[in-house]
């Protein structure tokens, strides 16, 4: 950045009592420096504080050097600092560390509990690591000595761009998560109105199937066979679209639930397809979490019937375990079947999305979208666990109440 | 009493069917099924029915007022009603027998389970069930 004379005189013209009347910083009034005359100095509203005038000064001088001319407003207390971030908006915050009376972490916890998002770099005499480090940890976007102040320009720029990056970032997020919404909105609307008139459609095939079969020439009969069975499968799709699309809906309860005793339920759910298929299962492990009880009771239910339903020739052997870990609980659901080839890993867990053909496993390709729905509805992860041999291996993670917690004390009991 | 004239054919078809005879009336929306069950409005010859089956969703006043308005009237409130709606609300549910339904039944998806609960409506209610006998009005 070009230094000149003429910052020094344009810092001169500013005036030094803070006040907002005139701050509005005009280029064009230092435009006759020798800097380059296409390239307009950057304003910037930054909130000073430090109690040392001669340092407010030095600050907006080495701000000045670096081509930003500061509309700046300072403050000493902590009481001047809250009313006046209320009062006006601010691009950065400069904070000395030592105060009188406070210091610049009180000052980015008063930030904090103004819910403000304003960068904040700390601009202090030798402070030592350990202090330095906490600032940062607190959340401080830098830490600029005041014997190297020429840094600033660069670090307030940089703390600027990341803030507005962050903003973006979460403008996107949320842009993502309403259109998210509608999207489910939209799901839910169609799969629930389309179910009406395509019980017609099926009813009336079925009813024209009964009737004229074999009483019109051989196509008839194939023709209708196709209406019947695709009336049929698009009745399953909207059904289980509807049920996935009720995932959550209208919010999840949370509360201490023994997932032994999910997995019992789920069992017993699933009698049947475990008589027949002669299915061992084991659990091994299972703690009491902190779920809704209906949608973890989903959950194991659509891996364990999955685990069933692709077994391989032997006895299907199905595993269900747990391992705690610091902040989370890893579940894992293990099966001797026919296993997913590596290269599926991420597609089974999309929506619609099948291996296989109806008539080798019939099904809708719903079921571990379902599971993924409800394992990020708690906060979790669910993958296909990458190994050799034989069978697969979901696992999903479910996070631990913390320590102490009140989800703890509930779970004791 | 159904708005959808594909699901009064083929209760039709299949109580047609049956080893019983029914004779089968039907209204269209929630208006018309109570000026026919008070004999008003065109419907003066209209004979009192043994069993009401109705859908919830009706034009014109819903399925929910009918049966309300129904129940509400001691001449009427005798004749047992069959809710037969798509609905799988329990809300609905509940709704229809604090208002008074006799039964709530679900429409299937399938011809096959349609007709099953469609036979064993008109078994169960117009066979095996004893209906308070009618006065000839």
């Amino acid at each position: 950045m070009p230094v000149n004379s003429s910052v020094d005189r344009a810092l001169a013209e500013e005036p030094s009592d803070g006040s907002r009347q005139g701050t509005e910083a005009q280029p064009g009034v230092r435009a006759g420096g020798a800097e380059d005359p296409g390239r307009a100095a950057e304003k910037l509203r930054a909130l000073i504080v430090e109690d040392d005038a001669s340092d407010i000064e030095l600050v907006v001088h080495a701000l000045s050097k670096g081509g930003l001319v500061v509309e700046r407003d300072a403050v000493q207390t902590a009481s001047d600092f809250k009313e006046r971030l209320r009062k006006k908006s601010y691009e950065v915050v400069l904070a000395d560390y030592r105060l009188p009376g406070w210091n610049g972490l009180e000052a980015l916890e008063i930030l904090r509990q103004e819910g403000l998002d304003i960068p904040f770099i700390v601009v202090s005499g030798v402070l030592g690591e350990l202090k330095a480090v906490e600032c940062i940890k607190q959340g401080a976007a830098d830490y600029v000595l005041k014997d190297h102040l020429a840094r600033l320009p660069n670090s307030v720029r940089r703390a600027i761009r990341e803030k507005k990056l962050r903003d973006e970032n979460q403008k996107a997020l949320q842009e993502l998560a309403r259109s998210n919404r509608d999207l489910e909105q939209f799901a839910y609307v169609a799969s629930h109105d389309l179910q009406e008139p395509l019980r017609m459609v099926a009813t009336y095939t079925q009813l024209l199937a009964e009737r004229y079969q074999g009483k019109l020439d051989a196509n008839a009969d194939k023709y209708i066979h196709y209406a019947v069975d695709g009336a049929v499968r698009m009745q399953m799709l909207v059904q289980d679209l509807l049920t996935f699309s009720r995932v959550g809906r209208g919010g999840i309860e949370p509360k201490p639930v023994d997932v032994k005793e999910v997995v019992d339920g789920v069992l017993l759910n699933l009698h049947a397809a475990v008589e027949e298929s002669g299915a061992q299962i084991g659990c091994e492990n299972l703690p009491t979490v902190v779920a809704d009880r209906l949608l973890l009771s989903q959950l194991f239910q659509n891996l364990i019937a999955n685990a069933i339903k692709f077994r391989g020739p032997g006895t299907p052997r199905i595993q269900v375990s747990a391992i705690q870990e610091e902040r989370e609980w890893i579940f894992s659901v293990r099966d001797n079947g026919i296993g997913i080839a590596p290269e599926y890993a991420e597609t089974v867990f999309v929506i619609f999305k099948r291996l296989h053909t109806q008539a080798e496993y019939p099904g809708s390709g719903i079921g571990l979208a379902i599971c993924k729905k409800i394992v990020e509805q708690h906060g979790g992860r669910i993958w296909l666990e990458a190994e050799e041999g034989p069978g697969c291996t979901f696992k999903f993670t479910l996070l631990r109440p913390r320590a102490g917690g009140a989800y703890d004390h509930a779970a004791a009991h | 009493m159904d708005d959808n004239p594909a699901d009064i054919d083929l209760a039709r078809e299949i109580l047609s069917q049956c080893k019983h005879h029914f004779r089968v009336s039907s209204v269209s929306d929630g208006v018309e099924a109570i000026s026919f069950l008070h004999r008003q409005g065109g419907y003066e010859a209209a004979p009192t029915p043994d069993l009401v089956v109705l859908d919830l969703n009706l034009p014109r006043k819903d399925g929910r007022a009918v049966l309300q308005e129904l129940k509400a009237d001691p001449e009427l409130s005798k004749i047992p009603v069959v809710v037969f709606t798509t609905s799988q609300a329990n809300a609905d549910v509940l709704r229809s027998y604090e208002l008074g339904a006799n039964c709530y039944l679900r429409k299937p998806g399938n011809l096959a389970d349609y007709r099953t609960v469609v036979q064993s409506m008109a078994d169960f209610w117009l066979g095996f069930a004893s209906l308070p006998q009618k006065e000839r009005r």
